[in-house]
C-alpha cells in the first residue's frame, strides 16, 4: 500500500470516530429524527463507505484509552481531541468495548445504534441494555469493554522502570560530564527522550506514574527526568507531534542544568537559605543558558533549551527571576516546563524543602497560581492530564480502605485506579489495585474517595508500592 | 562415496541478495543525485528484490550483530572491517533487529535507503540512524534497539541499586495505621475541580501553536541583551559577545536578516550606553567586525542569491552596520553570485564601504575572474576617489577587453595629467572599442594636455585610414573643448583641398563638419553652407546635420 494512501486511510479512520462522536453529541440535543442528526448519520455512512470499499467491515475497539480501527490504533489530531475524549467517556460509561459496522450499513442501522446508546445511558446495567437493543440490526455487532490483562501490565511496568532509570542515570552522567568539562553526547540524549516519548504515547500512565516516586538523595537527576516526562505527557495532550515532543522532552531534561554551577554546600544545605544563598540559587537560569550555549553550536534545539533554561522561573506574569526589562511573551515550552517543574518540585522532598506537598495539595496551590504564575490554559490541560487525584495521592475510600492512587483515568478524572494498602478490616496489605470506575449490579460505584491524606505526613514510601 | 550437495534455501539466498542490494544502494544513493539513472536503477533493483521476497514471505527480519547480519539464524552478511560494514553501521547505534514487512512501498524504501546513505562521519548530522528512523515513523520497517547502549556499563546496574535503596525505607506500620485512623476523623481535603476543556480552549491552543512556530533566534537575542543588563563582571561581556556571534551566524544562515539587524541595533545601544565602561563595550564592538566576516557575508550572499524578497531598506540598514573588513569577503562572494540583483546589491554595498578603504577594494583588481575585476573598477569609479587611479593603471593591460574598456573609462573619469602617458598607449590597441574608449577617456579629462593628445591623433597620418565610425568618435570627443583652437582646427579641415585619397579625406571633412555642429559656434555656418554643396554626399549630409543643429539646436 502506498504511503500516501495509508495516510488517507488513517485520516478517514480519524474522521469516522470523530463523526460517530458528532452523531452522539447531536443526538444529545436533538431528536434522532432531526435533520441535524440525520445529516450527521449520512456523513458517517459516507465515511464508512470509503473504508468498506476495500474492507468487509469496520471494527472499532476501545482498548485502554485508545481507539483501534481494524486493529490499528488511531491517534487523534488536536481538532478532534474533544470528540475523541467524549466518545471514550461515553463508551466507558456504557461499558462498550467493541462495535463492528458491516458492509451494507444503512441509516436505519445507525438509528438503532443511537437508540441503544441513549437507552444505555440511563440504565443501571448499561451494556446489557445496549446489546439488548442492538439485536434489532444485523449490520452492527458489539462487544463488552475488556479489562487490560494484569500480566501485560506487569511486563510493561518493568520496561517503563528500565526506561525511567536509564534516563535518570543518563541525566546524572550529563551533569557530571558538564561539570568536568567533558563533551555531552546529544545523540544519546535524543535517544533517551525518544524512548520516553514512545512509552508515553503507548503507556502514558505508567511512565507518568514513575514521576511520583521521589528520590530525595538523587533529587536533581530525578527531577530533571520527571520534568521531562511530565512535559512530554502534557505536550501529548496539547497535540504535539513526535518530533516536537522529543524537542520538548530534551529541553525539559536540561532545564535545570545551571544548578551544576551552584556550589554543593549551598544546594545540599539542610537549613534555610540565607539571602546571599538565594541570590546564588536565582542565578541558575542564567548559568543554565550559558551552559547550554557553551555545550555545542546553535541549532533549533539548543536555542530552545537555552530559552527554557533562562525562562523557567520567570512565570507567566514575569513575577519570578531573573528580572527582565525589554521582553516579549514567554516561550510556550518555558510555560510548560515552568508548570510541571513547580508541580514536581512541590511534590518532592528536597534538601532545602524537606516536607513535600501531597499531589492534590500541590494542585490546589497551583490552581490558585493559575493565571498569575502559571499559564491558565496550560494548567487546564495539565489538570485534565493528572486528574483530581494524581498518582501517589493517599486516599481514604468509602469502603473503609486506605489506598494510594496508582493510575489516573483519562476519562473519569475523579475515579483513578487505587492500590489498597490497608483493607477494610484495618489490616496492612499490598494490593489489590482497584478501579474506582467499577460499579455494582445496581449501577452504584463500588468505591469512592472520601478523603485525601498527606502521604509525607505518614512517611509512606511510594517506591515500596509503585515500583 | 556419496557427495551431498548443500542446497541453500531460496529465502536465505534472497535475504543475502537483499542485504547486498542494501549495501550497494547505501553507496550509490550517496554518490548520485536523485534524478540520475544509476540512482533510479539501484532503487528499482532493490525494490524488485524485496517484492520478489514478499511474494512468498510476509516479513524479512534481520538480526544485527557487530560484524554480521543473520536471517533465520543463517549468516547473510559478514565483514570484520570498519569500512563498508553494514552490520557495524547499524550495530554501533544500538540497532539489533530490522524487520521489513510485506507492503513496503518504493517511496518508503527510498526514504530508508536515503537515510542509511547519509555520510554520518562527514556530515554534521546531529542524529544517529535510530533517531532518523524513529522520526520517519516507517509503516513497513520496524526495528528493535538495545537501549543499554545508551548508558555506561556501570550505569546498567543503576536501576537495581536505586530501586533497592528506595525500597529499603519500608513504611512503618504504625505510621500507616495512624494514617488509617486519621482517615476517619480528618476533615475532607478540598479537592480540585476539573473544568472540562472547551472548544474555546482548543482554539486558543491552536493560536498558541501557530505562534510557536516562529523562529526562536529573535527570543534568544532578546535574552542575550537581558544578560548584558544582568552582567556583573567584565568577562560576562566577553561571554555575551561570543553568544551574540553565534546568534548572528545562526540568524544569517537561516536567512533571518531582521534578527541579525535587531542584534546589531541592540549592540549599538549598548555601545552608546554611557553607564558602561570601554572595557565592557569593547567586546560588543567586536560584533561589527564579525558581521563583516567571511562566514556572515557568505550567508548574506546565499540569502541574496536565493531570490528571497529582502526589503532594500533592511539591506541598506544591514550594510550600514558593516565595517571595512567586510570588503574582502564581499568581493570574494561578488564573483560567486548568480543573480544580477544580488550582484547589484553587493556592488552597492562595496560602493558605500569602499570609501572607508580604497586599498581593500583595489585589491579586488587582482581577482582572477574578469567580471569581478570589471565590477571592482565600476565600484572604484562610483566611489570617485582619485587615490584609486594608481591601482587602476594596470587594468588597461588586462587580458580581457571588457576590463580594459572599463579601466580606460574609469581612468578618464578619475584621472588627470598623470594618466595621459598610460592612456595614450591604448591608442595602439588593435581593438577599435579600446581606441574609442581611450578617446572618450581623454574627453572626460578635459585638460589642455588631453586636447593636445586628441588633436595629435586626428592630425596623425594614420588617422586618415581609420574607419568612419572611429573617426566620428574622435571628432565628437574633440567637441568637448569648445574653444577657438578647436574651431580653427575644424574650419581648416573643411577648407582644405586634396587630390589623393579623396574618399578617406572626405570622411575627415565630414566628421569635422559634424563636430562644428556640436561646438555650437554659429560663426561656422558660412563654411558649413559652403561644404553642404560638396559633391561628396557624406560631407554634404554631415554639414546639413551640423547646420540644423546650429540653427535649430536639433
Amino acid at each position: 500500500m502506498e504511503l500516501k494512501e495509508e495516510k488517507e486511510i488513517h485520516r478517514t479512520a480519524q474522521d469516522i470516530i470523530n463523526q460517530l462522536s458528532v452523531i452522539l453529541r447531536t443526538a444529545h440535543i436533538h431528536d434522532p429524527g432531526n435533520i441535524a442528526v440525520v445529516t450527521a448519520i449520512e456523513r458517517f455512512l459516507l465515511l464508512v463507505g470509503l473504508i468498506t470499499q476495500t474492507e468487509s467491515q469496520i471494527k472499532l475497539e476501545l482498548v485502554g484509552e485508545f481507539f483501534y480501527l481494524n486493529d490499528t490504533r488511531v491517534r487523534y489530531p488536536l481538532e478532534y481531541l474533544l470528540n475523541f475524549d467524549f466518545l471514550i467517556r461515553e463508551f466507558k460509561k456504557r461499558e462498550i468495548g467493541k462495535v463492528i459496522f458491516m458492509d451494507g450499513l444503512e441509516s436505519s442501522d445507525v438509528q438503532v445504534f443511537l437508540r441503544g446508546f441513549i437507552a444505555a445511558g440511563f440504565s443501571d446495567s448499561p451494556y446489557d441494555t445496549f446489546s439488548g437493543i442492538m439485536v434489532e440490526t444485523d449490520n452492527i455487532e458489539t462487544g463488552n469493554l475488556k479489562k487490560i490483562a494484569e500480566g501485560t501490565d506487569a511486563d510493561a511496568r518493568k520496561v517503563i522502570k528500565r526506561v525511567y532509570y536509564h534516563a535518570v542515570s543518563f541525566s546524572q552522567g550529563v551533569m557530571t560530564k558538564i561539570k568536568s568539562g567533558e563533551k555531552v553526547n546529544v545523540k544519546k540524549a535524543k535517544r533517551i527522550v525518544e524512548s520516553m516519548v514512545d512509552h508515553i504515547l503507548e503507556e502514558e500512565k505508567l511512565l507518568v506514574g514513575m514521576t511520583a516516586i521521589k528520590d530525595y538523595d538523587e533529587y536533581t537527576y530525578h527531577h530533571s527526568v520527571n520534568v521531562s516526562i511530565l512535559s512530554i505527557a502534557l505536550g501529548q495532550r496539547l497535540g504535539f507531534n513526535k518530533r516536537l515532543l522529543t524537542e520538548l522532552g530534551l529541553v525539559a531534561l536540561f532545564h535545570d542544568i545551571g544548578k551544576i554551577e551552584v556550589p554543593n554546600e549551598v544546594l545540599n544545605k539542610s537549613t534555610n537559605f540565607t539571602e546571599d544563598e538565594w541570590k546564588l540559587i536565582k542565578k541558575h537560569p542564567v548559568w543554565g543558558l550559558k551552559a547550554i550555549l557553551r555545550l555545542r553550536g546553535l541549532d533549533a534545539t539548543s536555542i530552545r533549551s537555552a530559552i527554557v533554561a533562562f525562562e523557567h522561573h520567570l512565570y507567566y506574569n514575569f513575577s519570578g527571576y531573573p528580572k527582565v526589562m525589554r521582553y516579549g511573551e514567554l516561550d510556550l515550552f518555558s510555560r510548560i516546563v515552568s508548570l510541571v517543574d513547580q508541580y514536581d518540585a512541590m511534590t518532592s522532598a528536597r534538601v532545602y524543602s524537606r516536607i513535600p506537598l501531597s499531589p492534590d495539595k500541590a494542585l490546589s496551590i497551583m490552581m490558585e497560581r493559575s493565571g498569575s504564575q502559571l499559564d491558565p490554559l496550560l494548567f487546564k490541560f495539565f489538570i485534565n492530564m493528572v486528574g483530581v487525584f494524581p498518582i501517589g495521592t493517599l486516599v481514604m475510600l468509602d469502603s473503609k480502605e486506605l489506598g494510594l492512587v496508582y493510575e489516573s483515568d483519562i476519562v473519569f478524572a475523579d475515579r483513578p485506579r487505587v492500590m489498597i494498602i490497608i483493607d477494610s478490616t484495618g489490616k496492612k496489605v499490598s494490593g489489590p489495585v482497584v478501579n474506582l470506575a467499577e460499579k455494582d449490579a445496581t449501577g452504584r460505584y463500588l468505591r469512592s474517595i472520601v478523603k485525601t491524606l498527606d502521604p509525607n505526613r505518614y512517611k509512606v514510601n511510594m517506591a515500596e508500592y509503585l515500583l | 562415496m556419496v557427495i551431498l550437495s548443500m542446497e541453500i534455501p531460496e529465502d536465505i539466498k534472497e535475504a543475502k541478495d537483499i542485504v547486498q542490494a542494501l549495501l550497494k544502494a547505501k553507496k550509490t544513493l550517496r554518490m548520485y543525485p536523485q534524478n540520475n539513472p544509476v540512482y533510479q536503477k539501484t532503487l528499482e533493483d532493490t525494490n524488485d528484490r524485496f517484492k520478489e521476497f514478499f511474494t512468498y514471505k510476509n516479513t524479512l527480519t534481520l538480526k544485527i550483530k557487530q560484524n554480521s547480519i543473520l536471517y533465520e539464524d543463517e549468516q547473510v552478511f559478514y565483514s570484520p572491517e570498519k569500512e563498508d560494514n553494514l552490520a557495524l553501521f547499524f550495530f554501533k547505534d544500538g540497532l539489533r533487529e530490522l524487520t521489513f514487512s510485506k507492503g513496503l512501498s518504493q517511496e518508503e524504501l527510498e526514504e530508508f535507503l536515503r537515510l542509511i546513505a547519509l555520510d554520518f562521519d562527514r556530515e554534521a548530522i546531529d542524529d544517529d540512524v535510530v533517531t532518523l528512523m524513529w522520526e520517519k515513523d516507517f509503516q513497513s520497517i520496524q526495528y528493535i534497539v538495545d537501549e543499554a547502549y545508551l548508558v555506561d556499563a556501570d550505569a546498567e546496574s543503576y536501576e537495581q541499586v536505586a530501586e533497592e535503596k528506595l525500597k529499603e525505607q519500608v513504611t512503618d506500620v504504625s505510621d500507616l495505621m495512624r494514617a488509617y485512623s486519621d482517615g476517619f476523623t480528618e476533615e475532607d481535603v478540598k479537592s480540585v475541580s476539573i473544568v472540562p476543556l472547551s472548544d474555546n480552549d482548543l482554539q486558543s491552543l491552536v493560536k498558541e501553536l501557530e505562534k510557536d512556530s516562529a523562529d526562536k533566534i529573535e527570543k534568544l537575542i532578546a535574552i542575550l541583551f537581558e544578560l548584558v543588563r544582568l552582567a556583573e563582571q567584565k568577562h560576562d561581556f566577553e561571554d555575551i559577545s561570543v553568544y551574540c556571534k553565534d546568534a548572528i551566524a545562526y540568524a544569517m544562515k537561516h536567512g533571518n536578516l531582521i534578527a541579525a539587524l535587531d542584534l546589531m541595533k541592540r549592540s549599538h545601544e549598548v555601545i552608546d550606553n554611557q553607564a558602561l565602561d570601554e572595557d565592557e563595550k569593547k567586546h560588543i564592538r567586536r560584533l561589527t567586525l564579525f558581521l563583516g566576516s567571511e562566514e556572515v557575508v557568505g550567508s548574506l550572499a546565499e540569502m541574496l542569491d536565493s531570490g528571497v524578497d529582502i526589503e532594500e531598506k533592511v539591506l541598506d540598514e544591514f550594510f550600514g552596520y558593516l565595517e571595512k573588513n567586510a570588503i574582502e569577503p564581499l568581493i570574494k562572494y561578488l564573483g560567486e553570485l548568480k543573480t544580477i540583483r544580488a550582484r547589484r546589491n553587493v556592488i552597492q554595498a562595496l560602493i558605500v564601504l569602499g570609501k572607508k578603504d580604497i586599498q581593500a577594494v583595489a585589491r579586488g583588481l587582482d581577482d582572477q575572474r574578469w567580471y569581478v575585476v570589471r565590477n571592482i573598477i565600476y565600484v572604484l569609479r562610483k566611489i570617485g576617489d582619485r587615490r584609486a587611479v594608481e591601482h587602476l593603471m594596470r587594468t588597461i593591460r588586462h587580458g580581457d577587453i571588457r576590463v580594459r574598456k572599463e579601466g580606460i573609462r574609469t581612468l578618464g573619469e578619475l584621472g588627470a595629467r598623470e594618466v595621459i602617458p598610460t592612456l595614450r598607449e591604448c591608442f595602439n590597441d588593435p581593438d577599435i572599442q579600446i581606441r574609442v574608449a581611450t578617446a572618450k577617456a581623454f574627453g572626460h579629462i578635459e585638460s589642455e594636455a588631453s586636447k593636445r593628445v586628441i588633436l595629435d591623433q586626428i592630425t596623425a597620418k594614420e588617422f586618415r585610414d581609420k574607419e568612419l565610425d572611429e573617426k566620428k568618435e574622435f571628432f565628437e570627443v574633440l567637441s568637448h573643448w569648445k574653444d577657438q583652437e578647436v574651431y580653427d582646427f575644424l574650419v581648416k579641415i573643411l577648407k582644405s583641398r586634396f587630390f589623393f585619397n579623396r574618399a578617406k579625406l572626405f570622411e575627415n571633412q565630414a566628421c569635422a563638419a559634424l563636430c562644428l555642429g556640436f561646438l555650437g559656434n554659429k560663426d561656422a555656418l558660412p563654411v558649413l553652407y559652403a561644404v553642404r554643396d560638396s559633391n561628396n554626399k557624406l560631407v554634404s549630409d554631415f554639414a546639413g546635420i551640423a547646420i540644423k543643429k546650429l540653427e535649430y539646436g536639433t
